[in-house]
């Protein structure tokens, strides 16, 4: 029942839709805020790891250690200024060493096996003065413990003896870079070749993980685990240097986003959905006023008329055809009403003639000449409503397009001659002069219909004349047409009857109607027959001077 | 009784006028509107017989017209039985109302209760003492014993009976008694009275002098 409804189904699509649009639009912004924010962090770590790998560059370069130079890794960096870390790794792997590279070394592809921590042993001794903020991983620590001091104190390790490498120092500018006392800001961690803690800035996560020693290529590396975000790199000496920070801000930050996305949506969805339901229901009313309007006039009310508020729109194109229907419906009702008022008429009348001549003969004794008279008048009366009835069955025949006219050829000339004939007595009666000018005028259909109809309009043409009168009848034919003419020149007809003297019953002169018996559908058949025929009757007419009917068929297209 | 039909049917016209004449009215006929309304207002009919579909002036246009003057009572025939038409015609002025085809004897019957309640009289019985009219059957009694009056003589007393107490002069007689085809001489008239008198008793019909005659009521 729902769906049924325009409005619904309306509604339902458009929900659809919406829908669709405010997810795509939902998670592509989502995804553009999420890859700002990455972006963001990432360019900020990859600041600072520049930053710390150039230090432990300057910082290795500067102060080589002895015997264990950092080329037997393969790598060269800047040299961070105060601490240089050996490289432990000189007997595992003998790579060229590019030397004077920046951190983007890890570029190279180089495959390393993970150092063990023995070789790390020789780290040097951690100089804890100079950077108490940050824990010094010592090369040497016990191979099990390869975590980070936690306190950032330098973890000798005890069961070594082997020399410590120097410390690694990082400037007070890239020190600067992290804010060490928020645990949620950035941190730093670098881990010596063997995988020692070497440097661990204080707000490290405690569950740091220590780098993989495989190097990837593709320059820094990032990861994440848990709320952190870290970008790492393997120093061409072999340090790795790892840079990170809490994304819980920006976490939160999406969540905060994700929430709102999804609140604007429903709202959105929401407002929509009640703003188009209000529309299609405004735009739908127009439709339910025609509706109720059509119902009312099925229901009888013919005259009820749809009100056409806004005829501008394609709805109010709508109502004015349906109301310039309705009108065309109610004027042929109501002619139909008319017509059989009017037939009903017609029928009463004779019958009223015939009950009171019966019953006034058979109120007392008559003579027989009496009930003579009395049965004649019946009869005649019967009589003409047999007439009466027999034009409206023709009538009712041609209505409904039962009458099929049978197509023979004939000329129209011979017909009118025909006629002009049969009706001379008739003329000669009335002192009427019937002229003829007939030339051939070749045309198809029922002739003997078509002879009707002249006989009709001779007739009418000699009772509606004068003493004296003349009838001049003429045929012709031009391209495709047949033409009669039947033209008087009696009383003529009065310019407010004249269109409607086709019209059924209706009789310009009611008097002289019914003395004579007609029963004022003579017309009205005649038109009925021609436009049947696919042919055109008219008339002019001048009160006093004459009237004229012109008669026009389709005449057939090979003469 | 006199009593105008004004019918564009000539058969049904020819036929109202003789099963009127016949029920001892005199009748006057017209066959369209214009003349129907120029015998309506020139002579006062007891009741007139009117169609509505009428050539020149209707039924409608003669009844507003003849009720500017006159309030002869009007039976309305027609066939058109709408009951809208009915309305119309009831309160455009009609007494009553008849629809095509008709009962003759509803005709006659109505155009009897037109010209008895015209009179002031709501009864079909009349009782002048020893005399009783029963004008529903058109017969006189004298003490229960019934009276043959002819046609005309019948016609004076009832219209003399149903205006009792007033004088009703000769020419009040002539014109509701006799129609325009009628050639009558004055002095029967006379002959119709002595008539009445001599069947009735001479006491009925008094003679005012000069004036007319009158049933005392």
């Amino acid at each position: 029942m729902f769906t049924r409804s325009i409005r619904s189904k309306f509604l339902l699509w458009l929900a659809f839709l919406l829908i669709c649009l405010l997810v795509g639009f939902g998670v592509t912004a989502f995804e553009l805020f999420r890859t700002n924010q990455n972006h963001q962090i990432y360019e900020q770590l990859q600041r600072r790891l520049s930053a710390v790998a150039g230090d432990i560059s300057s910082t290795t370069r500067s102060r080589p250690p002895g015997g264990l130079n950092s080329s037997n890794r393969g790598r060269a960096h800047h040299h961070p200024k105060n601490t240089s870390e050996t490289d432990p790794a000189t007997c595992e792997t003998n790579q060229p060493n590019p030397s004077v590279t920046n951190q983007t070394e890890s570029l190279e592809p180089r495959r390393r096996r993970i150092p063990h921590d023995h070789f790390d042993d020789f780290s040097p001794p951690q100089k804890p003065g100079e950077s108490p903020t940050f824990s010094e991983g010592n090369e040497f620590g016990p191979p099990e413990n390869n975590q980070p001091n936690e306190m950032g104190e330098p973890d000798f390790g005890s069961n070594r003896s082997r020399p410590e490498p120097p410390a690694l120092k990082l400037s007070a500018e890239v020190l600067d870079l992290f804010d060490q006392s928020n645990p949620k800001s950035f941190y730093f961690a670098v881990w010596s070749p063997l995988g020692r803690d070497r440097l661990r800035s204080s707000n490290a996560p405690v569950e740091l993980e220590i780098v993989s020693p495989v190097v990837r290529a593709g320059g820094p590396q990032v990861r994440t685990y848990g709320d952190y975000f870290e970008s790492y790199l393997h120093h061409v000496n072999g340090y790795r240097i790892l840079v990170g920070r809490s994304i819980a801000p920006e976490l939160a930050a999406r969540r905060h986003f994700v929430l709102w996305l999804v609140a604007a949506g429903t709202i959105i969805l929401v407002a929509g959905l009640c703003g188009s339901w209000w529309l299609a229901g405004r735009a739908l009313r127009p439709v339910q006023k025609i509706s109720a309007a059509a119902s009312r006039i099925s229901a009888g009310n013919l005259s009820e008329r749809i009100d056409v508020a806004e005829t501008d729109n394609e709805l109010g194109q709508l109502a004015t055809t349906l109301n310039s229907t309705f009108s065309r419906l109610e004027s042929a009702f109501e002619q139909q009403k008319q017509f059989t008022a009017d037939a009903s008429h017609e029928l009463r009348t004779p019958l009223a003639v015939m009950i009171s001549e019966a019953q006034t003969t058979l109120a007392r004794p008559r003579n027989e000449s009496e009930y003579r008279e009395t049965v004649e008048a019946c009869l005649t009366t019967a009589q003409q409503m047999r007439k009466l009835t027999e034009s409206l069955l023709e009538l009712a025949r041609y209505d409904s397009g039962q009458e099929n006219i049978r197509r023979t050829p004939f000329d129209l000339a011979d017909l009118t001659g025909d006629a002009a004939g049969l009706l001379k007595s008739l003329a000669a009666e009335r002192n009427v002069r019937i002229e003829t000018d007939l030339s051939a005028a070749p045309t198809t259909g029922d002739a003997d219909r078509i002879r009707q109809v002249i006989i009709n309009l001779i007739s009418n043409a000699i009772y509606y004349n004068k003493s004296e009168g003349r009838v001049r009848v003429s045929s012709r034919h031009t391209t495709g047409e047949a033409i009669v003419v039947v033209e008087d020149n009696g009383m003529g007809i009065a310019a407010e009857d004249l269109p409607n003297i086709f019209k059924r019953f209706y009789r310009a002169d009611k008097a002289r109607s019914r003395a004579s018996g007609n029963s004022g559908l003579g017309l009205a058949i005649c038109k009925a027959i021609v436009d049947a025929h696919g042919g055109q009757l008219t008339v002019t007419s001048k009160p006093g001077e004459g009237t004229t009917f012109t008669l026009t068929l389709p005449a057939p297209t090979n003469t | 009784m006199r009593i105008l039909v004004v019918e564009d049917e000539p058969r049904l016209l020819h036929n109202l006028a003789k099963a009127l004449r016949e029920e001892g009215y005199a009748v006057d006929t017209a066959e369209n509107g214009e003349d129907g309304l120029f015998k309506a207002e020139t002579y006062n009919y007891d009741a007139v017989v009117l169609d509505i579909m009428l050539p020149q002036l209707d039924g409608w246009g003669m009844l507003e017209r003849l009720r500017k003057h006159k309030k002869t009572p009007v039976l309305m025939l027609t066939a058109r039985d709408a009951h809208t038409d009915r309305v119309r015609g009831l309160d455009s002025g009609a007494d009553d109302y008849l629809v095509k085809p008709f009962d003759l004897g509803e005709l006659l019957a109505r155009v009897r209760a037109l010209i008895r309640r015209a009179a002031g009289q709501s009864r079909s019985n009349l009782q002048i003492g020893d005399v009783a009219i029963d004008t529903r059957n058109r017969t006189v009694t004298l003490a229960g014993q019934p009276v043959t009056l002819t046609a005309r003589e019948y016609a004076i007393l009832e219209y003399l009976a149903l205006h009792r107490g007033e004088v009703v002069t000769r020419t009040d007689l002539y014109e509701h008694l006799f129609d325009e085809s009628d050639d009558t001489l004055s002095n029967l008239l006379d002959v119709h009275i002595f008539s009445i008198r001599k069947k009735l008793g001479a006491d009925l019909i008094t003679t005012r002098r000069g004036q007319g005659y009158c049933i005392e009521s």
